[in-house]
């Protein structure tokens, strides 16, 4: 048994240091998943927790009606993991968002929220 | 079967099947479903469980504490078919054991054939079906080891609730797991002698329907995809579950009775980048289950993040890998 748990605490060590990237999930927006703002937003802001490549990542905005209300997402320039999503003048309503990103060591995410302007 | 039942009994193979790491993760659309600790998740993916390690008591009369450190490898050959082994380590401590002394030894080993039949990520559900071997002999029979080999067919399934409409939001985190396997042994029966008697023994070795589920309420996909309410970062890693693994023998039933075994395990997993760590209560559903609260812990490392180019990849195809999109 002290010979696995060895194995096992050395093994961890060894995997630990080398955990340097992952699949890029989404870390936070603005607006935050799920909240209402008062005021339309002119962008939506995405973090992801890995930097991205921006050539395949996109994200884009619909409205109730499925009309996409947004232009074409652009990564940060200083910020690898951010995403700006540049939006039209929102209505009060509820947004739907989807995105589709790809990290630096090739995983493909892909994921889905709303948010809502409004009283 | 019938040495697990002469050494460890009904429940000791309840629990020891229960505790066997044969564990992945999975990802579709929104929905990662995590590596559970008792039953097997929907998925195939690349990864290594080391180590999972149980303790409780069996329900043998008299009971004996018993503890299981197991590790599992699983290797996807493509991007939806794999193969995992998995070793365990047990102790018996005394009365257990055959002669009441207590006794350590391996388990059989078992390998798993595993392939990702359907999967939808809209609706967040996967179906998978598999083979688990447990290779007869491979083991020590003082631990209760079978002398034969055992065949498992088994079907996977997860299902995600996060179609359910936006009325429904607070029940979106939710997802259900499950499986169903039939455990065919390749002898149907397992015939001893008492060296001072010279007593025959027959023990039959039954067919066993092999089931389980979890049910899991995940906080990493409630921040980001349903609301984010603010949660200390830590919670937002969090999928709090409860899992449920029985065992019900089905056929050639006429030494080992037909009694449902298993226990039932609530728990959380912390999700990380690229580990998870999960424990559990093991609550054993009858005397025969267990005679105490036991308790199963895990560490699991997803290869598939760790070594996205060379380890964790599939061996054939994938030349982009898809993803969980929550951590």
């Amino acid at each position: 048994m002290k010979r696995l748990c060895k194995v096992a605490v050395a093994l961890a060590a060894f995997l630990a240091p080398v955990a340097a990237q992952a699949h890029a999930m989404l870390d936070h927006s603005s607006p935050r998943v799920g909240s209402t703002v008062a005021s339309a937003p002119k962008e939506l802001l995405l973090w992801f927790t890995e930097k991205l490549e921006p050539a395949f990542s996109t994200a884009e905005v619909r409205n109730a009606q499925g009309t996409v209300v947004s232009g074409k997402a652009q990564a940060d320039r200083s910020d690898g993991t951010e995403l700006h999503v540049p939006l039209k003048a929102l209505p009060p309503g509820t947004y739907s968002v989807t995105w589709r990103v790809l990290s630096v060591d090739t995983h493909r995410t892909q994921g889905s929220f709303t948010f809502s302007v409004g009283p | 079967m019938s040495n697990r039942y002469v050494y460890a009994g009904l429940c000791g193979l309840a629990a020891a099947l229960a505790c066997s790491p044969s564990r992945s993760h999975e990802i579709v659309g929104n929905r990662m479903f995590p590596a559970t600790l008792t039953i097997d998740d929907p998925g195939v993916a690349d990864e290594l469980s080391l180590p999972t390690v149980a303790f409780y008591k069996t329900g043998d009369d008299p009971s004996a504490k018993q503890l299981d450190i197991s590790g599992e490898y699983s290797k996807r050959i493509t991007e939806d078919f794999a193969v995992s082994f998995s070793p365990t380590w047990t102790h018996l401590y005394a009365p257990g054991g055959p002669n009441g002394v207590g006794a350590s030894g391996f388990q059989n080993i078992e390998t798993t054939f595993k392939y990702r039949v359907f999967k939808n990520e809209e609706h967040e559900f996967v179906a998978s079906v598999g083979l688990n071997i447990e290779w007869g002999g491979s083991g020590a029979q003082d631990v209760g080891a079978d002398g034969f080999t055992t065949y498992t067919p088994t079907v996977y399934f997860g299902k995600g609730f996060g179609d359910l409409p936006a009325s429904m939001n607070w029940a979106r985190p939710f997802a259900l797991t499950g499986q169903v396997g039939y455990a065919i042994p390749s002898s149907s029966a397992t015939v001893t002698i008492d060296p001072d008697t010279g007593d025959v023994d027959t023990e039959f070795n039954p067919r066993v329907l092999v089931w389980g589920a979890s049910l899991q309420y995940s906080l990493p996909y409630l921040k980001s995809a349903v609301a984010d309410v603010g949660l200390p970062d830590f919670v937002n890693h969090l999928i709090p579950l409860v899992e449920a693994s029985f065992e019900t023998p089905v056929s050639n039933t006429s030494t080992s009775g037909t009694l449902t075994t298993g226990t039932i395990n609530p728990g959380v997993i912390y999700v990380g980048k690229e580990f998870q760590i999960g424990v559990e209560a093991m609550i054993p559903i009858n005397r025969q289950s267990g005679t105490n609260v036991g308790v199963i812990g895990q560490i699991h490392f997803f290869l598939d993040d760790i070594f996205p180019n060379s380890l964790g990849r599939p061996l054939f195809g994938n030349s982009i890998a898809s993803g969980r999109a929550n951590p």
